[in-house]
């Protein structure tokens, strides 16, 4: 989030990222992981950086700069972004173009490496929460503040075939409140367990999905209740429009979700189709990471 | 319970309204302006080696936990 708003914003660098980088994108916790050619990759390179594989730190995440071959050239972990100018300069006044062969893919770990349910859909969720936050003149808070989380919702291919019937499985309704109706406005958030649904009362009636949702850990110190408004289409057999809106008041924090609002706070969580037009259509669900078949079951 | 959020929607505890629909869906949805989106990202190491042997540029690896596309 701080990244997109700040560093990624930075004309500067969008314009050598653009013009003298191939820049990617990747969850770390996948790529360290991964036992094929996509992960063993990534390993040589972080390897050669502060943060290594398997030196019991719990992740390598940060910006690496390296060569096509795999060689280090720089790594920063700051949001600063003029930290970040200064290195990705300063590698290009290090790097000498060479010619590198294409590695090749290989068998994939199939653990990691997966797609959307063949047959199903992909659906974008974003979420913001809406209010309660004391002002701050820290622009980096006010970036948390403003931001939006952003996570894909898949949904299987039975599942599809079920709302084309008009019909709404109740494995849908369980992936969505336990893996999407969460606050990840500031980060990785904390997911549902199964036994925190408190209830789910939805129903899908002439294209429209209408109900509430209620979700709250043993303790009540994180809790979401929120009414839900959503229109599903059907064309020539298959779900056009998959657009779904929860409004209500969240409670609480996770880990790597510090600094809400205090008390209640209200937060929307917007669902809409995906079209595979935006690059993070291809982005698997946060909530399958690491465990598709808890997810998608 | 009653909040005026800093995009001047009314959020009140109830029902979803087809105005609060209308309102809200829309505004969580991304405009197209964010500049970071305009970023050529590529979302796998492979695919980007293989980019940056052809262009013959340095890879830069935006590595983080979840995805940076996504929800970090």
């Amino acid at each position: 989030m701080l990244d997109r708003e700040s560093s990624f914003s930075h004309p500067e660098i969008v314009a050598l990222l653009k013009n003298d980088f191939v820049p990617v994108a990747i969850d770390q916790a996948y790529q360290r992981r991964q036992q094929d050619a996509e992960g063993r990759f990534y390993q040589k390179i972080a390897n050669q950086g502060p943060r290594k594989v398997g030196d019991g730190g719990p992740t390598t995440q940060g910006h690496y700069i390296a060569t096509p071959d795999g060689a280090f050239l720089d790594y920063s972990n700051h949001r600063d972004p003029d930290g970040l100018l200064e290195i990705l300069r300063e590698s290009l006044e290090q790097y000498e173009p060479t010619a590198v062969a294409q590695i090749e893919a290989g068998k994939p770990d199939l653990k990691f490496a997966y797609g959307p349910p063949e047959g199903g859909l992909v659906v974008r969720v974003h979420s913001r929460i809406l209010g309660g936050y004391d002002e701050t003149d820290d622009p980096m808070k006010r970036i948390f503040q403003k931001g939006t989380g952003r996570d894909n919702f898949w949904i299987r291919k039975d599942e599809h075939e079920a709302l084309v019937r008009g019909e709404l499985f109740e494995s849908l309704i369980t992936r969505m409140a336990r893996f999407h109706f969460v606050d990840n406005t500031r980060g990785e958030p904390t997911m549902w367990e199964e036994s925190e649904i408190v209830e789910t009362d939805l129903s899908l009636e002439d294209g429209v999905l209408s109900g509430s949702i209620h979700l709250k850990i043993d303790s009540g110190k994180r809790e979401y209740r929120a009414d839900l408004l959503g229109f599903i289409d059907v064309t020539a057999g298959q779900i056009s429009r998959f657009d779904l809106l929860a409004k209500g008041f969240f409670r609480g924090e996770g880990q790597y979700t510090r600094g809400a609002p205090e008390g209640e706070f209200p937060l929307a969580i917007a669902f809409t189709l995906a079209d595979g037009s935006d690059i993070a259509d291809a982005v698997p669900p946060q909530g399958s990471r690491g465990w598709l078949d808890g997810y998608i079951r | 319970m009653i909040l005026t959020t800093a995009i001047g929607i009314m959020v009140m505890a109830g029902a979803v309204t087809q105005t609060d629909f209308d309102t809200l869906h829309s505004a969580l949805q991304p405009t197209g302006e964010e500049v970071w989106r305009t970023i050529p990202w590529e979302t796998s190491m492979l695919k980007a080696q293989a980019r940056a042997a052809e262009e013959r540029k340095p890879l830069f690896i935006w590595a983080m936990d979840g995805h940076p596309l996504g929800c970090t």
